[in-house]
């Protein structure tokens, strides 16, 4: 970590650190807004000025990716819950619900495995993602997740079941 | 990691790439606009935190001062001035030289009289 780089209110983050991960954050930040890029580049952009106030502090005890993904993961969360209050508001209204920054862009529904990961509970979801595309350890996954490395674990094992019984199905087994 | 995980893995991350396509925005452009996003927010709780402190004060101003009391403002050396007193009944004790009971009144007695009774 180079001295001069050093955020301010975050003394264990640095600049460059974190434009080595850039590209990891932003492919979870896309995960997290269901790949609409601009809402990503908002939360990405969001979760740097969490670090720049000090707002989110990182105190080491986690590899720096694992924090950022678990900033962008809580800022999407209460982004969603926002958004949702909203919809409940204005269907308790009884307004039109039809609102394009709240339907989710579908990914590339050709990619019979990625709609089978798709079709999973959320957290299993998260965890396969997690693990297998973004290079997590299952403890930080869970750490990412907020959930504890019991709890991931388990959600870990769920997920490769139903992921494997549900490819089989389709023709693209996994077998042991 | 099984066999069959290391499979898993490999034909998710390409499943995944297809779906994440496309550039990576350029970290320094977030960068800049978090920073700018930063300083905005830091006006505002600038202001925000004035206004609080300032409302707080004139409330207390308002609770503090009495209201229906006209304020009055003390001379300086009229207050320094004023080192003694002396209740204004002093000028009649003997030790200011005026004793009120030093001179007896002298009394003209009349000897004389008219219809039988003294005048």
């Amino acid at each position: 970590m180079r001295e001069s780089d050093v955020l301010d209110k975050n003394p264990h983050v640095s600049r460059s650190a974190l434009e080595a991960i850039h590209g990891q954050v932003f492919g979870w930040a896309l995960s997290r807004s269901d790949y609409d890029r601009a809402v990503a580049e908002d939360l990405m952009q969001q979760a740097y000025v969490e670090l720049l106030t000090g707002k989110a502090r990182f105190d080491n005890k986690s590899s720096l990716k694992t924090f950022v993904f678990s900033v962008v993961q809580n800022l999407a969360r209460s982004r969603y819950r926002r958004i949702a209050s909203r919809l409940r508001l204005v269907q308790a209204a009884g307004m039109s619900t039809v609102d394009d920054a709240v339907q989710p862009i579908e990914p590339n529904e050709n990619a019979a495995l990625w709609k089978a990961v798709q079709e999973l509970p959320e957290r299993q979801r998260d965890i396969v993602e997690l693990v297998f595309c973004r290079d997590m350890t299952i403890e930080a996954a869970a750490g990412v997740m907020g959930v504890t490395v019991g709890t991931g674990r388990a959600h870990y094992d769920r997920a490769k079941k139903t992921l494997k019984i549900k490819l089989t199905r389709i023709g693209a087994g996994f077998d042991d | 990691m099984t066999d069959s995980d290391t499979a898993l893995r490999a034909a998710l991350r390409d499943a995944q790439a297809s779906v994440e396509d496309g550039d990576v925005p350029q970290f320094d452009r977030v960068w800049a606009a978090a920073n700018a996003r930063t300083r905005v927010l830091r006006r505002q709780r600038r202001v925000v935190v004035g206004s609080v402190a300032a409302a707080v004060a004139a409330i207390a101003f308002g609770l503090l001062v009495p209201r229906g009391v006209e304020l009055q403002f003390i001379d300086a050396d009229e207050l320094l001035g004023t080192t003694s007193w002396t209740a204004p009944s002093d000028g009649l004790l003997p030790n200011h030289q005026f004793d009120i009971y030093q001179e007896i009144p002298v009394l003209i007695e009349s000897t004389e009289t008219y219809g039988g009774t003294l005048l």
